[in-house]
């Protein structure tokens, strides 16, 4: 059996682990070049489970997040990107300017 | 000149701004090469200019750059020692070198690269390497050459116009005094920007920024109907109103909406950005919801020349452009947010940032080049305005005033 990548309760969602990414570039990449059937069907599966996982998320202080948790944070956080194709659009994104265009800088906190 | 009779609103905000008349807006201000350069003389040049926050840089010796294209300079700002901003032109006394080449950083002293002449964090010059090989160089005469620079509510501003004709707090006036209190210093405890060259006029971007009209329409699918309701479908603002070269606008939203599933989710472990129904101006200051409508939304500070500040219930949003010629602009696009404090606090401010992007990066700026390019076109030589549209108008006049001081 393989090494268990996501806290325990959540193996389920290992399926969906090509979503785990820590980028945002990452995570938009991944919106854009996937078909809709394969970001519905990772909606799909997510959702359910998100009260489950933001409530187990909140018990680790942010800056002592175990890998396997991280993993699982990872995850809604392409929800939160994805979660307008599913719900507005009806497609991977929206027309418009590509993103990939932007950079985007977390300006601060440089430090805490 | 005469109001349109054919039955449509227009008329209401016209009738408290008369004298910016009701006629159809010419579009050479959009095009015009030499009209670009009237306005970096007349306005960029001379006016204050926001480039960022104090939270960039809040210790002795942290900088930050900005290259101000429009103003044919790059500008360094940092805090002394003093615990004061300083801003300099980022220009070396010996033979111009940028002094500082990184965007930002912290430091005791500032070193040029090309020979390291060193300057102190107040723009003295220290120490001339090999000195004795120059002609009895007084340093004292030869620091950075200093930039006006001020803060308000923490942001920060400069004015490359040597003797600026008015204060910060004085072109501010009454526009900036009406969001004062607001708390930006606890929203912007985080911030995120996206920046983007396009190639389109600074005004193009900024028109887009000064009108809701366009939500019903191009945010359709994303955020027109969480503004937009079936007693106000076009989205009639609560408040648009002028100040000297600045003006004020104060969204509505939609109070029947119903949040979507990822947006009731994001909203339980936190407020979004762009707060629609359910938002609270209560505490905050006039300019805020300043008719104190229930269904309130957003308000902005639409600062002339070029800064759009939106506040919220549970953010800020700001963009800034900086025109790098006559059709292309330096787009910066800001969320500012508190610091989240739980991992799914970050979730919700996560998707607060996803439907940032959608709804206005990609929304509002796929906009930008096509409308550019066919405003170049000359297949037309103006633009007509609708009432609501009043606060572009309100840019061109105010325009028109600095060209003419
Ligand atoms: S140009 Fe800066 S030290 Fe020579
Ligand atoms: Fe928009």
């Amino acid at each position: 059996m393989s090494k268990r990548q996501l806290p325990e309760g959540f193996q389920d969602l290992e399926p969906y682990l090509e979503w785990s990414l820590a980028t945002d570039r990452e995570r938009s990449i991944k919106r854009q070049t996937s078909p809709m059937t394969k970001i519905t069907a990772f909606y799909q599966a997510v959702v359910p489970r998100m009260d489950e996982i933001l409530a187990y998320l909140e018990q680790y202080p942010l800056e002592q997040v175990p890998a396997d948790a991280q993993r699982l944070f990872y995850l809604t956080l392409s929800l939160a990107k994805i979660a307008p194709a599913v719900e507005m659009y009806g497609e991977p994104v929206p027309e418009g300017l590509d993103t990939l265009r932007l950079e985007n800088i977390d300006i601060y906190p440089t430090r805490s | 000149m005469t109001l349109q009779t054919n039955g449509a609103t227009g008329g209401k905000w016209h009738a408290r701004y008369p004298e910016l008349g009701t006629g159809p807006v010419p579009i050479e201000p959009y095009i015009s090469l030499e009209y670009f350069e009237k306005e970096r003389e007349h306005i960029f040049r001379k006016v204050w200019l926001n480039v960022g926050r104090v939270e960039q840089i809040p210790e002795p010796g942290d900088y930050f750059v900005k290259d101000l294209a429009v103003c044919r300079t790059s500008v360094i700002i940092v805090r002394g020692h003093d615990g004061q901003v300083h801003a300099f032109h980022n220009m070396c006394s010996h033979r111009g070198n940028p002094v500082v080449w990184n965007a930002k950083g912290t430091c005791k002293m500032f070193t040029c690269r090309y020979h390291s002449w060193t300057y102190g964090l107040d723009g003295t010059l220290r120490h001339i390497p090999d000195e004795k090989n120059f002609y009895g160089i007084k340093k004292d005469a030869h620091g950075l050459t200093p930039v006006a620079v001020d803060t308000w509510e923490g942001f920060i501003f400069i004015n490359v116009d040597p003797r600026p004709k008015e204060t910060l707090r004085e072109y501010l006036g009454a526009a900036g005094e009406s969001f004062e209190g607001y708390p930006f210093a606890e929203m912007a405890t985080g911030c995120s920007t996206w920046e983007v060259d396009v190639n389109a006029n600074w005004k193009v971007c900024k028109d887009a920024f000064q009108e809701v009209y366009h939500i019903f329409s191009l945010h359709n699918k994303s955020t027109g109907a969480a503004f937009a309701s079936t007693s106000n479908p076009y989205l009639n603002v609560h408040e648009l109103a002028l100040f000297g070269p600045h003006a004020r606008i104060s969204v509505p939203a939609n109070l029947d909406w119903k949040p979507t599933p990822v947006e009731a989710l994001a909203r339980r472990y936190g407020m979004l950005a762009l707060q629609k129904q359910g938002s609270s101006s209560q505490g905050m200051p006039s300019g805020v919801n300043p008719t104190a409508s229930p269904d309130w939304s957003f308000s902005g500070l639409i600062y002339f020349p070029n800064m759009c500040l939106f506040v919220a219930d549970g953010g800020i949003i700001m963009h800034t452009m900086w025109p790098l010629s006559e059709n292309r602009t330096h787009w910066e696009a800001r969320t500012y947010f508190p610091k989240a404090k739980t991992l799914a606090h970050r979730f919700s401010q996560e998707y607060s940032r996803a439907t940032f992007v959608d709804g206005v990066l990609v929304e509002d700026g796929g906009t930008f080049e096509k409308t550019q390019s066919m405003l170049a076109s000359g297949a037309k030589k103006q633009v007509i305005l609708g009432d609501e549209e009043l606060l572009i108008r309100h840019h061109h006049k105010v325009t028109e005033q600095f060209f003419n001081a």
